[in-house]
């Protein structure tokens, strides 16, 4: 949580940068301290936070030691290839968000507009992996020549801090900024309210989802009802397919 | 009065008994009918990804024509294997679409294997582009191949287990087939005649 800090309270769902190590046990951790500086950890959560205040798009930044250890599993089995790594991360891995909600999904649901910059330190891979929203905006061959350009000379500097930045800058600059009609969107745009304290009208509440089940299941009517659930819940983000591309440094 | 209290709550028992029996098998039916809609829209997913490498694939060949001269063959092969699964994507069947895709792809990764071996390829712009893409959608294709996989064991486990086994065939479900990546990617394809 380290990075945090310094960042503005903003309620409702902006995780912007999140990294390994508010997630994962593995940190990345040299002998002098920390392998990223914290100053770096903070231009880049800032820059992603704005990034988010002015396109819903979120970008997150997960370093990970190592592509073995660090214990996220599919089917038991760990994860070490870094692509379905970030398949997984993206899509599937609980990330808090600043309000202490977590959501699984980087992006925002149903805009899918969310991007993971994945590095694995000691294997030297990186994976850049785009959400089905931005697929269009950064394809294949630019989130290669991004990583090209900006993140593998730094990285095989071991300037980790400086080539996650301007990565995630070099991507929000082909993120667009919504059109004139998308700020109607953007006024009632997810952290400007909090959801989590709004009341729960009555025919949403379990005891009455119940009630009713009970009922229809007493006249054998049971017609898959959804059970609503709000607030304290996790929410639901945007999702990935695989898009983005990989390489070493 | 006794006799009335007793008809009245075997009644009521069986009221509850026939509920629970009916509300359990519609339920169950609403359940496979949602997890088959939820495997066949995967499926649908995995059948853009592999139309993507489908209308792909003629670029990376044209661009690999120019630098590859001696693996000629692979280009040819895939040239092939390409037409092929476009005539056992037009089937609809899962199971020849495996298979067509099964050699397709241990084509194209034997491509990638040239192309890495080949230190002048590398230096060409468009083709290492074409790489990029076709590794792109190769990882896509893997993605949704995995989510339908899931989905379709899903809804396999809902219509082979309890409940669902008494009803799913008389409702007319039939397990799905999985879309596996071939094993062995590396041999060389059979091709069928």
């Amino acid at each position: 949580m380290r990075g945090k800090q310094a960042m503005p309270s903003v309620s409702g769902k902006t995780f912007s940068v999140i990294f390994a190590f508010t997630l994962l046990p593995l940190l990345v951790l040299s002998a002098q301290g920390y392998l990223i500086p914290l100053e770096w950890i903070d231009e880049i959560e800032y820059y992603a936070l704005q990034v988010d205040h002015e396109t819903t798009a979120e970008i997150v930044v997960v370093v990970l030691q190592s592509l073995e250890g660090h214990g996220l599993t599919r089917d038991g089995n760990e994860i070490i290839d870094i692509v379905q790594l970030g398949v997984y991360i993206f899509n599937e891995l609980p990330l808090e968000t600043y309000d202490g909600d977590t959501v699984v999904g980087i992006g925002k649901e149903g805009k899918d507009n969310g991007v993971l910059i994945l590095i694995a330190i000691e294997e030297q891979q990186w994976r850049i992996e785009v959400g089905y929203g931005l697929e269009g905006d950064i394809t294949d061959l630019e989130s290669n020549r991004i990583a090209q350009d900006y993140l593998v000379p730094e990285l095989s500097e071991g300037n980790y801090g400086e080539g996650l930045y301007y990565t995630v800058v070099a991507i929000a600059n082909e993120i667009p900024v919504p059109n004139q009609t998308d700020n109607g969107v953007r006024g009632v745009y997810y952290y400007e309210q909090d959801i989590s304290t709004e009341e729960i009208p009555f025919w949403e509440t379990d005891w009455f989802i119940l009630a009713i089940v009970v009922l229809m299941i007493l006249f054998g009517v049971s017609v898959g009802i959804p059970v609503f659930r709000r607030g304290g819940g996790r929410g639901r983000g945007g999702r990935s397919g695989g898009g983005g591309s990989s390489g070493r440094w | 009065m006794n006799r009335n209290l007793l008809v009245i709550v075997i009644v009521v028992i069986a009221l509850i008994v026939g509920g629970v029996f009916a509300g359990l098998y519609f339920s169950t039916y609403n359940n496979i009918v949602t997890l088959e809609a939820s495997a066949d829209e995967k499926w649908a997913q995995v059948e853009q990804e592999l139309q993507r490498r489908y209308d792909l694939i003629p670029n990376v060949v044209n661009a690999a024509k120019l630098y590859i001269e001696y693996e000629g063959s692979v280009l040819e092969e895939i040239t092939s294997l390409r037409s092929q699964w476009a005539t056992a994507s037009q089937t609809g069947n899962v199971d020849s679409i495996n298979d067509a895709t099964g050699e397709l792809e241990s084509s194209l990764s034997r491509l990638i294997v040239v192309f890495e071996n080949y230190p002048e390829l590398e230096a060409s712009q468009i083709v290492e582009d074409m790489m990029i893409e076709l590794e792109g959608t190769e990882n896509r294709i893997s993605t949704e191949r995995m989510r339908y996989n899931e989905a379709v064991r899903d809804y396999n486990v809902a219509i082979k287990a309890f409940p669902g086994n008494f009803w799913a065939s008389g409702w007319g479900f039939e397990s799905k087939a999985y879309f596996e990546a071939k094993v062995g990617a590396e041999e060389p394809p059979q091709v069928p005649g």
